[in-house]
């Protein structure tokens, strides 16, 4: 293209879709040009698929699950990915903004795009798709494995079964929830090792300190966090003091909305 | 055009850019300079809107950098050209950048061949040297073609080749209509480039003006004279007003008097002159005497008061 036609290109003003449209192909392209971001979620797939098989082995031979229990044939099929794809890939949304801020490409990025609530947007919602679509691959594999094992016993579930689906899917969108959380806390805290910590702290922590309070306290306060929020999801039947499906989901869009609208704040004010 | 008005930044106590009125015009290389710590990437940084200022204004092409649509194809800038991640390639670096305002892919292959990366733009930026990246910083900064170009010290870290290769850059960029601002420590550098010369000096204006006049301002330019009979001659020469200074070497170095004033003194009490030369500072002197006058007045203020008499 010459000079001139850029120019000329230029002096039309695009809609806001066509800007919107711009940010997400910027985003998308940083995504998916480093090279390291596909090993981390091939590692994540295979380390969750690994332990989704190693747990539904275990409980293959196992007695009986009790029933009304926490872990029933269909939750089973998320103990691995509640772990080992939901850490990796809340780390990969920690460094999409923190390996900007640290290698000071920030700073290009808001050059390019100075409207930062839309860059945050333009990141959150390339981020999100992209947690979205692994999530549900991984969750509907872990499922479909956990069930073909369960099976041999005469003890899995089916996708036919009511509210099953609903569950399976829920379970892919955790890891989308895990992913706004986390690509906030990166926004807020510029450092990745900081940020690392906080995510784990606000996605596993306090939860894992809400199990080490007395009852009820356990409950109550245990259910606003995200991991009681996540079994409530992925459970055909509640468990007693928790909140119900449709809460806990609530509960799972509240937090990483909190961190989002934090970071927005954040980085708008903040000097980059 | 860039436009600063009454610029001020300050980081708690520390004023970094003081009250900076500036205007940088089109078609020209303008070097903006000033020691160390002078403020001058921090005045880079507002304009591109990376920094709020404490007050005052910047405007590019009458705006503010955050009401530019598509704001590459108005301001392309170099700031700092370590700020890429190292596992991108160049291609895909530059391609982001690219499609982050709509400027079609077939530009990024023109600027890897303008800055000559084209032959390495699918290798990863980690295994850049600084003058790679210097070269593809200067690509992301074409790829918009905009108006108003911004660099921060672009020959930092440069090899010869390097260094020629982004004053010809500059020079061309200029000549073709437009606004480049190019920042410095080294006035010789800007002493082979720049055709303006805005100096700084802990974020306060000091000069702005053409290149060629801060010589002629700068109040070392005097002349030297040499005469068998110097000492008569130099109390002839203070009689009619001059100032004369000897130098190590017996020369006298006169202030106050042009040349042809000097020499028809000499001629009028017959005194053989060897010797007259109308000397000018070299542009690196005059902006030493400019920001050494600034940092020994600084200094001397107390920290933390306003100074007096300002």
């Amino acid at each position: 293209m010459t000079t001139a036609a850029i120019r000329a290109d230029a002096q039309t003003v695009p809609s806001l879709a066509a800007r919107a449209l711009d940010l997400l192909a910027f985003e998308w392209t940083k995504l998916r040009s480093v090279r390291s971001n596909y090993v981390t979620l091939l590692i994540a797939a295979v380390a969750t698929i690994g332990s989704t098989v190693v747990i539904a082995h275990g409980l293959a031979s196992a007695p009986a699950l009790p029933p009304g229990g926490p872990i029933t044939a269909l939750t089973a099929s998320f103990l691995g990915y509640a772990e080992y794809a939901v850490l990796p890939v809340s780390v990969l949304a920690v460094l999409q903004f923190t390996s900007e801020y640290t290698t000071g490409l920030i700073r290009t990025t808001f050059a390019a795009a100075p409207r930062r609530w839309a860059v945050l947007t333009g990141k959150a919602a390339v981020s999100a798709a992209a947690a979205l679509i692994f999530g549900e691959v991984l969750a509907f594999a872990c499922f479909f494995l956990t069930q073909a094992i369960l099976s041999g016993q005469h003890r899995g579930v089916s996708l036919t079964r009511p509210g099953v689906p609903g569950a399976v899917l829920a379970a892919g969108f955790v890891l989308c929830a895990c992913t706004l959380t986390a690509l906030g806390l990166g926004a807020i805290i510029r450092h990745t090792a900081g940020a690392i910590a906080a995510t784990i702290a606000a996605t596993y922590l306090v939860a894992a300190l809400c199990l080490a309070l007395p009852s009820p306290w356990k409950d109550d306060i245990g259910r606003f966090t995200m991991p009681f929020a996540a079994s409530e999801v992925v459970a055909l039947h509640p468990q007693a003091g928790l909140l119900s499906p449709a809460a806990s989901m609530l509960v799972l869009i509240a937090w990483p909305a909190a961190a989002l609208l934090a970071a927005g704040l954040v980085i708008t004010r903040r000097d980059a | 055009m860039i436009e600063l008005n009454r610029l001020t930044k300050r980081f708690g106590p520390v004023t970094a850019v003081d009250d900076l009125s500036v205007t940088v015009g089109p078609g020209r290389v303008t070097g903006f300079l000033g020691p160390n710590g002078a403020g001058k990437t921090t005045t880079m940084r507002i304009i591109l809107g990376l920094d709020a200022p404490t007050s005052g204004t910047a405007l590019v092409g009458g705006r503010r950098y955050q009401q530019i649509i598509r704001p590459l194809r108005q301001v392309g800038s170099l700031l700092d050209a370590t700020a890429v991640h190292g596992g991108r390639t160049a291609y895909d670096h530059l391609l982001s950048v690219a499609l982050s305002n709509g400027i079609r892919r077939s530009r990024v292959r023109q600027v890897l061949e303008l800055t000559g990366l084209d032959s390495v733009a699918g290798k990863r930026v980690r295994g850049y040297s600084l003058g790679m990246k210097q070269r593809l910083g200067m690509a992301a900064a074409l790829l918009g073609d905009p108006p108003v170009l911004m660099f921060d010290e672009p020959v930092n870290g440069l090899d010869p080749d390097g260094v020629r290769w982004i004053r010809q850059l500059l020079r061309q960029l200029a000549a073709d209509g437009h606004t480049v601002l190019v920042s410095s420590h080294l006035m010789s550098e800007m002493a082979l480039t720049a055709d303006h010369l805005i100096v700084i000096g802990r974020g306060r204006l000091l000069a702005d003006t053409p290149a060629d006049s801060l010589t002629r301002s700068s109040a070392r330019a005097d002349v030297l004279v040499r005469s068998p009979r110097a000492r008569e001659l130099a109390a002839l020469l203070t009689a009619r007003g001059a100032a004369v200074t000897v130098e190590d070497d017996g020369g006298l170095a006169v202030t106050g008097l042009d040349a042809p004033a000097i020499a028809d003194l000499a001629a009028e009490h017959g005194v053989a002159v060897h010797e007259l030369m109308p000397r000018q500072p070299s542009l690196e002197q005059a902006y030493l005497d400019l920001t050494a006058t600034s940092t020994d007045y600084r200094a001397a203020t107390p920290a933390g008061k306003p100074e007096a008499g300002r």
